[in-house]
């Protein structure tokens, strides 16, 4: 215990060096604003900047630091839209508009605005707190594993994200396929041979991470802005008193304490995420309320709900990512892809190996949700401002630095082409409902599942009963069945039950 | 029917990749698994799922949006295409402001508004990352004539 304390002041003495704490306050605004642009959320924003960081040769505790702060700005910046726009600024501030554009007509804008601020921080906070307690348990525990109950672990976490994510179960499995076969392209390091790289001298080394993020996350998603042009509704102005007062976060506190704990839990588990967690968060503080309340026509608690859990589930999220080297959610997959380019590979020895980066990442996650709640609260104003770029700007501004992330990294036409023709193919997926964090984490994961495979089969000699053969094996393999068939199941029991009662 | 579409390309896919796969055969090796056994598995998933998918209910069915936003979408895909390609041969400058020009218009920008975005951004962004940020980007032959 003492000696976590001690590794998170070294975490701070990282952190807090000046030019790490500019970059983590250049991050939170930029997250901030990215957040708050409805079509772009934390996926798009890691995703754009994670290139220019490699390429402007931040060490990889600044690239790191620049990109959590982004990452805890856009769950702050969401919120922003939701509430004066009606539009969700990402996924996670979905159940945000319930209740935040309500507060805002009522001419509440500025105390639902604080009050979320506060319930993003609370969450924020606790989620950290947790990830100090709890990750470094979990790496200890994990550091036991074999190759066997490695690529087991992989399997599960495909097998988490594929099934909650997305209404139709083949595609949910292809989408982590084809992100799998994808990863496989380039030599294969342990034989030499040359896999799916026709003859081409630029996939030698497989397709290069950034070109997969930007082309599904840059360029297909201005493709997906011109097909959901929002008819230009104009934010709400924000009239009256900013902060909220004392009885507002007396009937909050609570709910913003409980739902902070439950995001929490939620992160950690992969699969679940943001979205999840403030969608069970909302609905249970309703029930919870009992008669008096005005949930869903402007009540405090239904904009404290959902933001606390869902900053402290993207908070959680990064837990399974820095303990076991397996992500949980689209963004941590691309921030573990942000990992390895740095050649640090993210797993349990990552707390021994490098306890600079660690520790240094946890402190500045810290120090972003102070300056997020410094930031969010009294300059709001100026974040409002930003809602109102015009497409004409944003879409292009978009499409150009994104090519300048690509082209930084190997400076040739072949990346910038070949993401292009991924964005195309991702805008086609996309628009089939295709689910999109499984691909990417299939392909993040692709090749340690493979190096995984092959450790524990040449281990046993070829004999396949090593997956089953130790009890966390086995206990993964059936977490996995579970978890692929469970939330299914439920929801057909859900819709079995509910037919008679329509009749 | 576009699921259909897309479940017969994969399971095409899954077919011919497992038959390149057949050729991936190690010089010598130590391992019992080779670098043939991991993309078949994966493949093979691939084959049953894309089955799957053609033969699963309708209620999926993909709603694309009318033909006349496709239309646009797919020029957009076009244009960005061509500033991948021109990127480099152009300079960042002179292929941003060539991209950002139609793309304002498609976002609803005046022809005003949208070269004065495409010089500013492709202008600004130039300064911000080439000379400031410290993030090279090419400057085209017709520039580096005119730097001399």
């Amino acid at each position: 215990m003492e000696s976590t304390f001690a590794l998170l002041m070294q975490g701070f003495a990282v952190a807090g060096a000046p030019e790490n704490l500019m970059i983590a306050l250049i991050g939170c605004f930029l997250g901030t604003i990215v957040g708050l642009l409805p079509g772009l959320g934390p996926i798009n924003g890691v995703a754009i900047l994670l290139p220019i960081a490699f390429a402007m040769k931040l060490p990889p505790e600044s690239a790191l630091i620049l990109l959590c702060s982004v990452y805890a700005g856009c769950e702050y910046g969401g919120r922003i839209s939701a509430i004066l726009l009606n539009v969700p600024g990402d996924a996670g501030a979905v159940m945000t508009t319930l209740d935040g554009y309500p507060m805002a007509k009522k001419g509440l804008a500025g105390p639902a605005l604080s009050m979320s601020a506060m319930a993003s921080f609370c969450g924020a906070l606790v989620a950290t707190v947790g990830i100090v307690l709890f990750a470094p348990l979990l790496a200890e525990w994990a550091i036991a594993f074999g190759p066997a109950e490695y690529f087991v672990l992989m399997v599960l976490a495909l097998c988490c994200l594929g099934g909650l994510v997305g209404d139709s179960l083949p595609k949910a499995a292809i989408a982590c396929l084809v992100g799998l076969l994808l990863s496989t392209v380039g030599i294969d390091s342990n034989s030499g041979v040359y896999r799916y790289t026709f003859d081409m001298l630029h996939l030698q080394d497989g397709i290069p991470f950034i070109v997969i993020v930007i082309g599904l996350f840059a360029v297909s998603e201005v493709m997906l802005m011109l097909q959901q042009v929002h008819s230009g509704t104009e934010p709400m102005a924000i009239t009256g008193r900013l902060m909220f007062n004392m009885k507002e976060f007396m009937l909050a506190k609570w709910t913003m304490v409980r739902c902070s704990l439950a995001g929490f839990f939620i992160g950690v588990l992969p699969g679940a995420g943001a979205t999840i967690a403030s969608a069970m968060c909302y609905a249970s503080e309703r029930r919870m309320a009992g008669k008096d309340h005005q949930f869903g026509e402007g009540d405090v608690r239904g904009v404290a709900a959902p933001e606390a859990a869902n900053n402290a589930s993207a908070n959680g999220s990064l837990v399974p990512m820095l303990t076991l080297g397996v992500p949980g959610s689209g963004t941590t997959a691309v921030m573990m892809g942000a990992l390895t380019l740095y050649n640090i590979t993210p797993g349990p020895t990552l707390f021994q190996d490098q306890p600079v980066i660690v520790w240094g990442l946890i402190a500045s996650l810290f120090i972003a949700n102070v300056m997020l709640l410094a930031l969010n609260i009294p300059l709001i104003r100026v974040f409002v401002k930003f809602l109102s770029i015009p497409n004409w700007l944003l879409v292009p501004g978009v499409a150009a630095i994104s090519m300048v992330g690509v082209y930084a990294v190997h400076g040739n036409t072949f990346d910038l082409v070949l993401g292009t023709l991924i964005g195309g193919a991702g805008y086609l997926l996309r628009v089939m409902n295709f689910p999109i964090a499984p691909f990417i984490l299939g392909f993040v994961l692709g090749d340690m599942m493979e190096q995984n495979l092959r450790r524990a089969l040449s281990i046993s000699n070829g004999e396949i009963g090593v997956l089953f053969s130790s009890p966390i094996a086995i206990g993964l393999w059936i977490a996995a069945a579970a978890m692929l068939i469970g939330p299914r199941l439920l929801r057909f029991i859900e819709t079995r039950r509910q037919r008679p009662a329509a009749a | 029917m576009s699921e259909r579409i897309l479940g017969g390309l994969l399971l095409f896919v899954s077919i011919a990749g497992i038959w390149i796969a057949r050729s991936f055969e190690a010089p010598f090796s130590y391992e019992p698994v080779g670098p043939r056994a991991f993309p078949i598995l994966i493949l093979a998933l691939l084959g049953i799922s894309a089955i799957a998918l053609m033969l699963g209910s309708k209620s999926h069915n993909t709603v694309w949006a009318p033909p006349a936003v496709l239309k646009r979408i797919g020029a957009l895909f076009l244009i960005v295409l061509i500033y991948a390609f021109l990127f480099d041969k152009l300079g960042f400058i002179l292929a941003t402001a060539l991209m950002v020009i139609p793309v304002a218009r498609f976002f609803s920008g005046s022809w005003k508004q949208a070269v004065a975005g495409g010089v500013g951004l492709g202008v600004g962004l130039f300064i911000l990352f080439d000379r400031l940020l410290d993030v090279a980007l090419p400057t085209g032959l017709w520039l580096n004539k005119l730097l001399g």
